[in-house]
């Protein structure tokens, strides 16, 4: 538990990265209901209220995408920053398992942003009942159903960005997995040809948790079926980049 | 004597080039202990092979008594290490960047954190980020880093490396100081003159093999004797003594000379020559090698052999 938390000093000391991470995650979801609010207020008749269930479906979706960009980079930054600024090596001369060194990171990286995506839903909840007016409320069901959606996006991401991380630069990770998640993966799924096979993409299992509107984009899978997946992808990035931490000259 | 680091035939091939090659080492305890060679000689190679940063291709490894890499975590939890220069998270501050190692090391580390920075001079400058350090201050954080695990052996690579003379003077009084605790300290070094003054052993090293190794006195006496001589004329000197197959060479140093004499030459010899050349000898003074004339002895001695 020392080691994630020194990683997780590493990650909150970097001003950047928290300003960003915080304008993706909680930044998001305030500013999208600012404007909702701002809008029902000059216009009602055009504009509905700023909460209820439907907007709660349009922040949680919200959340997942930018959220989704905020735990790659600090993924990204947590797998690689002992190793570009050279401090890696002054942890393995400590006689601790690298592979423990390795742990730590990913266990680091959640640390500091579950409670962003927590406080980001945590506002978008609020909004959702605050601002309802005359629309229905989200059931308990509707919020887990958006939690699990953006746990699966974010969380799963945030692994494959540690693991990436332990071969390439944080740059070329970031660039990698926003271009898998928003332009690659998409194309795939969007090939009927490849069939069934398209399921073993993490992006359309992670899209199985969507919120309603979304849903038709999707490759239709079993709930297990999408765990599994998403699982599958969380061992292989862990697995890899555990290896190659072990392998490298520190 | 005990001794806490000993390989056998210890070898790192990159390819084709062997960066240390079947070196046998022993460092005795309680000592500081000089790894001397040129740049490129496999100082860090060495270092890094000893701390685990990368495999051996083949040879027999023993840290603090230890089996390497078999006992390893176990061994390094008694070593404190600088490899190549200190390196630092930047937005940290010094106290922070402590924390992070004391992290991955025993509980008790953390707690040596403010005596750590004390010791090394840097108790005002804890809470400052260590972008803000100069490269003396980080060389200090790096030795306090490596304090905070208590160690019976210290590794430094390079330690004089960027100081200026004051932080040289302050790195080798913190040695010996380490020294006096009953620590071992092991750097490399290519400064001959620092690894003399600071060191009480010393293996030279060469295009990665160790050439020899014991104790500086010891190794500085194995160079040739020298001779300093202060004349009216160093040039009829040098003629006068040119004919002399005995002295083996001879330089300028400031207004006389320095001979190199081989062996079964007299002093008193040299001196009759001189007087019979007709040349007024108001100095001789028989010199101990330094630790630098004999490494580049050895080494001259070697390229010699090729």
């Amino acid at each position: 538990m020392r080691l994630v938390r020194a990683e997780a000093l590493k990650l909150v000391r970097r001003r950047g990265l928290m300003v960003w991470s915080f304008l993706l995650t909680v930044g998001a979801v305030l500013i999208a209901e600012i404007v909702l609010v701002t809008l029902h207020a000059v216009n009602p008749a055009k504009h509905g209220p700023a909460g209820g269930a439907s907007n709660l479906e349009h922040f949680a979706f919200l959340l997942a995408g930018l959220g989704n960009v905020a735990a790659i980079i600090i993924g990204a930054t947590a797998g690689t920053q002992d190793v570009s600024n050279g401090v890696f090596r002054d942890l393995v001369v400590t006689g601790r398992k690298r592979a423990a060194l390795f742990n730590a990171r990913v266990l680091g990286a959640l640390l500091v942003f579950l409670p962003l995506l927590a406080l980001g839903f945590a506002v978008a909840v609020g909004g959702s009942f605050l601002f309802a007016g005359n629309l229905p409320h989200p059931t308990a069901a509707d919020i887990a159903k958006y939690i699990e959606y953006a746990v699966a996006i974010c969380g799963v991401d945030i692994v494959l960005a540690v693991g990436l991380a332990a071969f390439a630069s944080s740059r070329v990770v970031v660039g990698v997995l926003i271009a898998w998640n928003a332009i690659v993966s998409h194309l795939l799924i969007a090939i009927g040809s490849l069939g069934g096979s398209r399921k073993l993409i993490d992006v359309a299992a992670a899209e199985h948790f969507a919120p309603r509107h979304a849903v038709g984009s999707t490759i239709a899978m079993s709930t297990a079926a999408a765990l599994l997946v998403l699982a599958g992808w969380t061992v292989v990035f862990l697995q890899a980049g555990r290896f190659w931490t072990n392998r490298m000259d520190a | 004597m005990e001794t806490v680091i000993e390989t056998t035939a210890l070898t790192k091939r990159f390819g084709d080039r062997a960066a240390i090659d079947g070196v046998d080492l022993t460092v005795p305890a309680g000592v500081a202990f000089g790894f001397l060679g040129p740049n490129g000689a496999g100082k860090t190679t060495l270092i890094r092979t000893l701390l685990g940063l990368t495999r051996a291709t083949s040879g027999e490894i023993s840290l603090l008594g230890l089996p390497q890499p078999a006992k390893r975590a176990e061994a390094l939890a008694r070593v404190g290490a600088i490899v190549e220069e200190p390196k630092f998270h930047p937005h940290l501050t010094g106290r922070e960047n402590l924390k992070i190692v004391a992290a991955a090391r025993d509980r008790a580390a953390e707690s040596r954190i403010p005596d750590a920075l004390e010791r090394v001079g840097l108790g005002q400058r804890a809470n400052d980020r260590v972008k803000t350090y100069s490269l003396g201050m980080r060389q200090r954080l790096g030795i306090a880093r490596c304090l905070i695990a208590d160690p019976a052996l210290l590794i430094l690579d390079e330690p004089m490396n960027g100081l200026d003379p004051a932080g040289i003077l302050e790195m080798r009084h913190l040695i010996r100081a380490f020294v006096a605790e009953g620590r071992t300290v092991f750097l490399s070094s290519h400064l001959l003159d620092e690894v003399e003054r600071t060191c009480d052993h010393v293996a030279i090293v060469d295009r990665g093999r160790i050439i020899v190794q014991g104790g500086v006195e010891e190794i500085a006496a194995r160079g040739d004797p020298t001779l300093l001589v202060e004349v009216d004329n160093a040039e009829a000197a040098r003629r006068a003594l040119a004919s002399d197959s005995r002295v083996e060479k001879i330089e300028e140093e400031g207004s006389g000379l320095r001979l190199t004499l081989g062996d079964g030459l007299p002093i008193a010899e040299v001196n009759r020559t001189l007087v019979q050349a007709g040349v007024a000898v108001s100095r001789l003074e028989p010199a101990r090698a330094t630790l630098e004339e004999t490494f580049l002895a050895i080494t001259s001695r070697l390229e010699g052999n090729e």
